[in-house]
């Protein structure tokens, strides 16, 4: 290269020998960097045990590398992989700016997730190992799977702090407006990305993946298989029957003496020889009513169970808040007060919100709730609230209502407080009631907080598990609670997966709604 | 004076009519306002009310005022190791999500509040579902892999799963505060010749503060009531509960049936910082959600 030219006016000048070995180096680095990554994945998924003995013919290959290994992660390494190469290649044939810019951010990245990756594994393989018998932390475990990891911070690190020292005066040609924006931008954003992938994404498609599987979480070796989707054939499998009560000798209804409620024919023979059961009957007057049966008739009636839970809930949050909203919106002594006692239903966890309810509503007069309604005349006796088929769904309502109706109130009265004042003014002035105002004037300007706020409650109501958890436990199963005892009471994996996806996909739908109304403005 | 003459000896006065309807009004006003307060708060004193009883007298028939209190259940609360165990790792726990998230969360929102750059609705959109992600769903696939890890049972696995829910939701509200901010500083600072990062450290970061501490303590409450996770997890491990989990299987000295006083006891104790935070933080409290929650 022949002696180093002097610096010109932008600062700049040209590398020394040693500089412009440097600068091969580390390109030559990257590629490896960036082949190399791609072959540690390729390296992984040939030594991985599952799929050696799957190819050895020990079932599906394509099942084993999905379960072990998933899709998006592996397309993320190759993609970053291609791309570093694609960058030391690059440096490699021209100096420019841009591009040496874009090695620093691959470079420090690299070096920082070398280091969280060594960390985690360190901390991980150092658990000790129960079935092993082993006590205390396992460092040489810890160290084994770790090290690779740390020795390659060395390396990264080092060509990070010479790449990092030069970038400004070596490198030539201006660096374009848009590409400086996205490289700060994705200089920003690959932790999250990164982090997002391993503990949402993974975990997500693993769950996809699993849902057409009948694994099992059993403590002894077994087989898993390709199913299809028999998963959610059983899952989804419901029809409606119109049924007859039965009938006394007087042509009554019978009535069950012990729960109150109308006792209905079976559906026919041949829908139960083909496996519907039937989860629940609404009457429709006349002596009949529409029986919903399908092939679990378990998760359809905690669908059903979900959805009422859900309807009836958010109707009434929404209502309560609105008029809580309503009351606090004018000033009074000690109206702080009165907000912080609002946010503390929000703030404690539900299970405590749910074990302070279960007290209260104890099934006799040591629940304060029996003793009161007593006490007022409103019941009998004591009722078993949280036994008692008829009253366990409005139960669950109630301790909702209590956590959440306030909450509702407070986004609705933030909303209130950013209504113009000049309109009531001016409906004073014309003569409309209190009454004509809330209705015509409050409720449409609240309409897009109202609507935010809906969707937000139907989204949490219908994926709703700690009340029902804590408080009816296998009794009575909401979407969520069915998922969950199905994974841990069964062991069932595949299948609680397919019900976890069948959440998923209708979360999604409202989410969709939700992204339409709330809108991300595309671009200032 | 003269106009009010004609009517004044009559009951129905107007201006007494109003005066009457006026008391009225805010008799009815303060009887909702006090309705509504009691209704919020009425189960916290219950709570108190149940956990200085004994265990015999919780189950027996009740009054409204307990008059022959007793602190043992706070005693026997404290000194059962679950649950001061379970009280450390909800600490831990929490207190490692906010870092984490703040930390890396904060990045993220200054890239997807301040600079402009391809994919950055594509981002926005991908942060907002995921603050809407049902962790019920993921639930079995990340069961497997912490299986895989060999994490069952280990507060670990909290560690690592948590960030599902406070990462998104940290980015999404420090994006809406980020938004926000006069843009003129940024502009004089990059004039001036400092780098992004040195503007975002050196500037913008200070000056969102505030937002930071907000979107902290709600990440954090987000972590300390988390009950799916911990319960799926940690169940097996009486060693790793967290606070919910502990709460809802909880075990006393009385082992036949529910310990009632002492399951208040400790909500109760575990209620009071819970009250002390919101007391002094509402208005932050409130205006974050609201960012979160309706602006765009």
């Amino acid at each position: 290269m022949g002696t180093p030219r002097p610096v010109n006016q932008y600062g700049r000048r040209d590398p020394t020998p040693q500089e412009q070995n440097f600068i091969y180096a580390t390109a030559i680095f990257l590629i490896l960097l960036g082949i190399g990554s791609i072959g540690t994945l390729l390296y992984f998924i040939f030594t991985n045990e599952a799929i050696k003995s799957a190819i050895d013919g020990d079932g599906s290959v394509v099942l084993a590398y999905l379960d072990g290994f998933g899709i998006s992660i592996p397309i993320f390494t190759i993609g970053i992989g291609l791309g570093i190469a694609k960058l030391g290649y690059t440096l490699l044939r021209h100096r420019t700016i841009t591009a040496a810019r874009w090695t620093v951010v691959a470079l420090t990245w690299m070096t920082i997730g070398s280091l969280v990756i060594g960390v985690v594994r360190f901390v991980v393989s150092g658990q000790p190992d129960d079935v092993a018998g082993e006590t205390g932390f396992q460092l040489a475990s810890a160290l084994a799977s770790s090290s690779t990891f740390f020795l390659m911070v060395i390396p990264l690190a080092l060509t990070w702090f010479g790449m990092n020292s030069i970038v400004d005066t070596l490198f030539i040609g201006e660096e374009p407006l848009t590409s400086a924006n996205s490289r700060v931008a994705w200089n920003l954003l690959i932790p999250t990305v990164a982090l997002l992938m391993v503990v949402a994404v993974r975990p997500l498609e693993e769950t996809f993946i699993t849902s057409v599987t009948n694994k099992r979480f059993a403590t002894g070796e077994q087989e898993v298989e390709f199913i299809g989707l028999d998963n959610y054939k059983q899952l989804l499998t419901f029809r409606f029957d119109i049924v007859e009560c039965r009938k006394d000798d007087n042509n009554e209804c019978l009535v069950n003496e012990r729960t109150g409620k109308v006792r209905w024919e079976l559906i026919d023979r041949d829908l139960l020889e083909e496996g519907y059961r039937t989860a629940d009957v609404v009457g429709i007057g006349g002596g009949r009513g529409v029986a919903i049966s399908g092939t679990d008739d378990d998760f359809v009636l905690a669908t059903f169970n979900t959805l009422r839970f859900t309807v009836i809930s958010v109707i009434l949050e929404l209502t309560l808040g609105l008029m809580i909203a309503m009351v606090v919106n004018s000033s009074f002594k000690g109206r702080g007060l009165m907000r912080a006692a609002m946010l503390v239903p929000w703030a404690i966890p539900t299970v405590v919100s749910a074990r302070l309810w279960q007290t209260m509503m104890r099934d006799n007069s040591s629940g304060i709730i029996n003793k009161f309604a007593l006490d007022i005349g409103l019941i009998e006796q004591s009722k078993a609230w949280f036994t008692e088929a008829n009253l366990q769904l409005g139960s669950i309502v109630a301790v909702d209502v209590w956590k959440t109706a306030p909450f509702m109130a407070l986004l609705i009265l933030a909303g209130l407080q950013t209504l113009p004042e000049d309109i009531y003014e001016a409906a004073d002035v014309d003569g409309a009631s209190k009454m004509r105002q809330f209705f015509s004037i409050t409720l449409p300007l609240l309409r897009p907080t109202i609507a935010v706020a809906l969707v937000f409650r139907t989204l949490d109501a219908l994926r709703v598990f700690d009340v029902f958890q804590v408080l009816l436990g296998r009794q009575r199963l909401s979407m969520a609670t069915y998922n969950y005892e199905q994974l841990i009471a069964n062991r069932d994996a595949g299948y609680a997966s397919a019900i976890g996806v069948v959440i998923f996909v209708l979360i999604f739908v409202f989410t969709a709604i939700y992204m339409r109304i709330l809108g991300i403005e595309s671009d200032q | 004076m003269s106009e009010n003459q004609p009517t004044q000896n009559s009951v129905l006065n107007k201006h007494n009519v109003d005066r009457v309807m006026n008391i009225v009004g805010k008799i009815t006003f303060y009887i909702l306002v006090g309705g509504i307060f009691i209704y919020t708060v009425f189960p916290f004193y219950w709570a108190f009310n149940t956990s200085i009883k004994t265990e015999q007298q919780a189950i027996l028939p009740t009054k409204y005022i307990h008059d022959d209190p007793t602190f043992s259940n706070y005693e026997a609360v404290f000194n059962n190791e679950q649950f001061t165990n379970a009280l450390l790792n909800s600490t831990i726990v929490s207190s490692i999500s906010v870092v984490l998230s703040l930390v890396i969360g904060s990045f993220a929102a200054y890239a997807l509040g301040r600079v402009r750059f391809r994919g950055r609705v594509f981002m926005m959109y991908a942060v907002l579902a995921m603050t809407m992600f049902p962790q019920i769903s993921i639930l079995s696939g990340l069961y497997g892999i912490v299986r895989e890890l060999d994490l069952t049972g280990s507060v670990m696995s909290l560690v690592i799963s948590y960030p599902i829910f406070t990462l998104p939701f940290t980015v999404w509200v420090l994006t809406a505060f980020f938004k926000g901010l006069p843009s003129e500083l940024e502009q004089a600072a990059l004039v001036d010749g400092a780098s992004p990062f040195q503007v975002f450290y050196r500037i913008l970061l200070p000056l969102t503060l505030p937002a930071l501490v907000t979107t902290g303590l709600l990440t954090f409450i987000a972590a300390w009531n988390e009950y799916l996770f911990a319960l799926t997890f940690t169940a097996t491990n009486a060693d790793s509960y967290t606070v919910p989990v502990s709460i809802a299987l909880f075990s006393g000295e009385v082992a036949f049936q529910d310990p009632v006083a002492e399951i208040m006891a400790a909500t109760v104790v575990v209620t009071i910082p819970l009250i002390v935070l919101v007391l002094i933080f509402q208005r932050q409290i409130v205006g974050g959600l609201t960012a979160g929650a309706v602006k765009g």
